[in-house]
């Protein structure tokens, strides 16, 4: 087996817990006054998460990046910010779900809808802007700074049902008041590991890939190194 | 490094002039009023508003086409007559955003939204079993 391979057991775990997780949801008590669509909160909630954590990751790593000058700083940062546009995607359709069977309309554009709306197309820029550009190096420079800066929208979004009047219900979780029963709780909270570990198996994975697409990169550059080379030769003014 | 902060300051700059153009929206950031609003500060006219609220217990009745309900913030209440889909979970006690005109006595709206509390609470406050469905007043 190779090193690649070795830790499939962190993918294979990750699956099983978010089947498990599922299943809790399935069965944990019916939240009152909801009904059953209320059950998209165990998707809703740990995908939303997902997307925070994956985008403080981006953050995190891009100024690790600015610091040491490594680029594998910029594949970890890179690779998080796919998986949170991703998750971020993920929370927004089945908020739209939820939304058409709660409020009975699937989109509207209160303050934290469309916040999180234009987190999504930030995030989905600062991929466009990788895509962009060709070499690690300056890519890695680049983009870091959008990494750094594209957190502070982060602070808004989260707030944006306290701050202003929403049609999106406010924070369930409060400091050291939680507005949500044990049972349900509970089958969140599983839930929330659940897709925590499907996040660690995504970007680890996905930095595997990086890191080929890197050295792919420096490859094709080698190979081209040489014929580049030959066709400036240093010009020779006789020997004195 | 130096050469990071000619990109940094204006990013910086940049983000600075979004948070003041936040700080001011917020005034216009307001999905809905509320009852106390349209009554003291709101004057009526043929504007399209969101009115958000409590459906006051016993308040609700039917009236051929429409729906008439008495929407409250908790200090004043409106009356609405609502022409228009009501949703499934329409309930009294619910929350509600109502979308239509305010002509100064009565909210005249056609699009009717649920809005949800955050509290996830148990039907009954123990673990659910799905053979029983029935529901016991706590």
């Amino acid at each position: 087996m190779t090193a690649r391979g070795r830790l499939a057991w962190l993918d294979i775990t990750a699956v099983i817990a978010v089947v498990g997780a599922l299943v809790f949801a399935m069965v944990s008590p019916r939240v009152e006054s909801q009904g059953d669509s209320a059950r998209m909160l165990f998707i809703h909630v740990p995908t939303i998460w997902l997307a925070y954590l994956a985008f403080a990751v981006t953050f995190v790593a891009s100024i690790a990046f600015l610091v040491t000058r490594k680029l594998k700083w910029d594949l970890v940062a890179g690779s998080s910010a796919e998986i949170g546009v991703v998750f971020t995607t993920v929370a927004i359709i089945g908020g739209m779900i939820w939304g058409k069977a709660t409020w009975n309309v699937y989109w509207t554009w209160d303050a934290r809808l469309t916040l999180t709306a234009v987190m999504l197309f930030v995030y989905i820029g600062y991929l466009a802007l990788r895509r962009a550009i060709p070499d690690p190096v300056a890519r890695a420079r680049r983009s870091s700074v959008l990494g750094i800066l594209g957190l502070v929208q982060l602070i808004p979004v989260h707030f944006s049902v306290t701050w202003w009047r929403t049609l999106h219900q406010t924070n369930t979780f409060r400091p050291r008041d939680i507005q949500m029963d044990g049972p349900i709780l509970a089958a969140l909270l599983v839930s929330v590991a659940a897709f925590t570990l499907v996040y660690a198996a995504l970007l680890r994975r996905r930095y595997q890939l990086a890191e080929m697409e890197l050295e792919a990169h420096r490859a094709a550059a080698a190979a081209e190194g040489p014929v580049a080379g030959d066709a400036v030769s240093a010009p020779t003014i006789g020997s004195t | 490094m130096r050469r990071y902060w000619k990109f940094l300051i204006p990013a910086f700059v940049i983000l600075g002039i979004l948070v003041v153009l936040l700080v001011n929206l917020s005034s216009n950031l307001v999905y809905f009023h509320t009852p106390t609003e349209l009554n003291t500060e709101v004057t009526p006219s043929t504007e399209r508003l969101r009115l958000g609220g409590q459906v006051v217990a016993g308040s609700v009745e039917e009236d051929r086409e429409s729906l008439i309900l008495t929407v409250t913030d908790g200090r004043e209440s409106l009356l609405v007559q609502h022409d228009g889909v009501v949703p499934q979970l329409f309930a009294e006690g619910q929350g509600v955003i109502v979308e239509g005109v305010w002509d100064g006595t009565t909210f005249h709206s056609d699009t009717m939204l649920i809005r949800h509390d955050e509290q996830y609470r148990t039907e009954d406050n123990v673990i659910y079993d799905s053979d029983e469905h029935q529901l016991e007043e706590s």
